[in-house]
């Protein structure tokens, strides 16, 4: 396998192992899941002093070429869909190349065909996953099925407006918060036309496919690894996230009481 | 007082909102089947505890640091990274509905009510990342060669 990496260009290398890291790093994998991958792969393809370096705004990948010279790249990473499937799969990638079953060039392959996969606009499953999410959380907050059928639509509408903002290449923050005021206002409004309709279950049931459950878990296992940058890096992401959507949901009184005559 | 019909709820629940939240973070679908069921074990232990005398904080922690265990175990044996394991012990318990609360009460006006419900919901988080890391830790130990499933 070494003798087939050998026909490999050392740029071809580079672009492989930032190209594995890119895609774990985008779909919202750990940034020492990438470093660790780097390192592999590199190790895997015959590299000597594989170094990496991730925080989650970019990379910086070194190694040093069979001929003695030390190659560097940085790249800047732009976080987009959470997909954690393709981090499994790069995950997958990485293994077998660590362990020689693949060359540089399969790789590399295998790698640019899930990243076509990766900027495919996401389809009509993701409202439905929404759906889905919101309608069990709703039971689980003690709602009935007029409840779960609500937080449902609703959930649905604010995942379809996150993608559609995604689209037009619109920012985060006013799909967070836009997300936020609509989950806490239609069922508020809601609640006018059906008396017994139990509000907060909605509303619960409705907020949590927007948690940013991913940016937790990627925060508690970058810390625990001792990468402190990264952790709290991803921690003040998802309590960010939470803050708008927060901050998007205490918009809904003072939009409700204006509807209704009052003031703000 | 334990009924029949609030496990079923709680089971069905938090089982279908986990796989949810799986098919919505594009988690492989092979993933999806432990997923949920870790999910509602977690969110049973959180439940349960409780009315056996338990604090709500230790069930949280117990219950997160089950799934921590769990997730690691699901990762190993199927191959796969930890961290869609690890996202599915969190999401049961994470406290949507305290939080709701919070900004209700923030909303109203009611600031006293809303510090009450937010430092609650943050006890709640921080229990539940503890449970999270002492669970890494268990399987680090055991497992010393650092494989990043």
């Amino acid at each position: 396998m070494e003798t087939e990496n050998r026909s490999f260009s050392p740029d071809q290398m580079m672009e492989t192992l930032q190209l594995a890291a890119q895609i774990i790093m985008e779909s919202g994998g750990e940034t020492f899941r990438a470093e660790e991958t780097v390192c592999r792969m590199g190790a895997g393809f015959g590299l000597q002093q594989v170094e990496s370096f991730a925080v989650p705004s970019g990379l910086f990948i070194s190694y040093r070429t069979a001929d003695g010279r030390l190659e560097t790249s940085v790249r800047r990473v732009h976080p987009r869909r959470t997909d954690l499937t393709k981090v499994n799969q790069v995950n997958g990638i990485s293994r077998q190349a660590a362990a020689g079953r693949l060359s540089a060039e399969e790789a590399l392959q295998q790698l640019k065909a899930l990243d076509m996969l990766r900027k495919t606009p996401a389809g009509f499953g993701a409202l439905g996953a929404a759906a889905v999410c919101a309608a069990g959380f709703c039971f689980l907050f003690r709602g009935n099925w007029p409840e779960a059928l609500l937080a449902a639509a609703i959930a649905a509408l604010v995942q379809g407006i996150r993608l559609f903002s995604e689209r037009i290449h619109g920012h985060g923050i006013i799909s967070n918060i836009l997300g936020g005021l609509l989950t806490a206002f239609l069922p508020a409004l809601a609640a006018g036309w059906i008396p017994e309709l139990m509000t907060e279950a909605v509303v619960a049931g409705a907020l949590m496919p927007l948690v940013p459950g991913v940016a937790m878990a990627n925060a508690v296992q970058d810390s625990l690894r001792g990468d402190m940058f990264s952790g709290l890096s991803h921690g003040a992401q998802a309590l960010l996230t939470a803050c708008l959507i927060a901050g998007g949901a205490l918009l809904s009184p003072p939009l409700l009481r204006l509807l209704k005559g009052g003031g703000l | 007082m334990i009924s029949f019909s609030d496990v079923l709820r709680y089971l069905l629940g938090s089982f279908f909102g986990t796989i949810g939240f799986a098919w919505l973070t594009r988690v492989p679908k092979r993933a999806w089947l432990p997923s949920g069921i870790i999910a509602a074990v977690v969110y049973m232990i959180y439940w349960l505890l409780p009315q056996a005398g338990v604090s709500e904080s230790m069930a949280v922690f117990l219950g997160s640091l089950f799934g921590s265990l769990a997730g690691h175990v699901c990762a190993r044996r199927m191959h796969m990274i930890n961290t869609v394991f690890l996202m599915s012990a969190i999401v049961p318990v994470v406290p949507g509905l305290g939080l709701y609360r919070m900004m209700a009460y923030l909303g109203q006006g009611q600031t006293a009510l809303g510090a009450d419900q937010g430092v609650r919901a943050m006890i709640i988080i921080a229990m539940t990342a503890l449970g999270l890391v002492m669970g890494g830790f268990a399987e680090r130990l055991i497992h010393r060669d650092g494989g990043s499933h």
